[in-house]
């Protein structure tokens, strides 16, 4: 085991030429954890208002087709505006099952901390989706919507799942494995 | 030094955080993070003690078992809410998330490979 006094990296004894991050301070680690989980949750509770079959589309419109229609009514960006009237609203179903799969499988992920750098990627599309579709709305708070960005942009720099994640039980196996799979799961955690 | 005793604690902390879960049948409102119904308290608590006991035991077998049967939980879940009803599960799209990471969990600790333990994967766990 080669431990570099003064640095916080350290270089694991079967891998040592893939120096890997630490950070030094437990109580660094923790809060790391606790964004993470805080994250999950928040994807996860609202994840239990997108309702199949029908989303929320009916007289009046309610729930998740509510929201998506702000983009148009409500405008943000012209493009994305035409693109949710052409196309998103008009085959409501298929993006509102999209939504919901997304949305819990970021709840699922990031709770339990397995490969959140990918998922902090899709959670930071998916607020600037939320973002374009909601910004104008009626008493929306935009802050809200950037401190999601910014909590993503957080949980992806400091590779959030190797804190009391899962990622950091199992990136030792992974990195032990010649598979690509494994291989594929050391980059995106 | 082998990892094998931290992925027992992994599956261990994935079955306790089940059964927390199962306080949520009588929160309501704001704060009601997953909707848990009668029978979804039962799938919580079962599975979640399962989850518990195969940490404890360092049961691979039953960490898989566990594992799958949250999956089978969630994918029930989710087709009674295609039908566009909470169902006999009595949970909701949060309720499929949390039981989908947890099925995931324990089957990606279940299935972990034992490598020899690195400064990283203790530093982790600690």
């Amino acid at each position: 085991m080669i431990v570099l006094a003064g640095t916080d990296y350290v270089a694991g004894t079967d891998y040592a030429t893939r120096a890997v991050p630490l950070l030094p301070s437990r109580v660094n680690r923790a809060v790391i954890a606790i964004v993470r989980v805080g994250v999950g949750l928040l994807w996860l509770q609202n994840a239990g208002w997108k309702t199949p079959p029908d989303f929320g589309r009916g007289d009046p419109p309610d729930g998740l087709y509510l929201s998506t229609t702000y983009a148009v009514s409500h405008q943000v960006f012209g493009p994305y505006a035409w693109l949710v009237d052409r196309l998103v609203l008009p085959n409501f179903a298929f993006f509102g099952w999209m939504v919901l799969l997304v949305e819990a499988s970021l709840g699922a992920f990031l709770l339990i901390g397995l490969a959140p750098r990918f998922w902090a990627v899709v959670g930071m599309a998916q607020t600037v989706v939320i973002m374009l579709s909601i910004l104008n709305a009626p008493h929306e708070w935009y802050w809200a919507y950037v401190l999601m960005l910014l909590a993503h942009i957080a949980l992806f720099a400091t590779a959030a799942g190797r804190y009391g994640g899962l990622d950091g039980l199992l990136r030792p196996s992974w990195q032990g494995s010649r598979s690509r799979f494994a291989r594929l799961l050391v980059r995106v955690s | 030094m082998r990892t094998r005793d931290s992925l027992d604690r992994g599956a261990l902390v994935l079955g306790v955080v089940s059964i927390v879960s199962a306080v949520f049948v009588f929160v309501h409102g704001t704060f009601q993070l997953v909707q848990i119904g009668a029978a979804g308290l039962v799938v919580a608590l079962v599975l979640g003690l399962l989850a518990v006991v195969a940490g404890w035991l360092d049961e691979r077998a039953l960490m898989l078992g566990a594992g799958a049967g949250f999956l089978i939980a969630a994918a029930v879940q989710l087709v009674l809410l295609a039908g566009g009803r909470s169902g006999f599960l009595g949970g909701n799209a949060s309720t499929f998330s949390l039981w989908l990471g947890l099925g995931v969990g324990l089957v990606a600790v279940g299935l972990a490979a034992v490598p020899e333990a690195t400064e990283e994967s203790l530093e982790a766990t600690n």
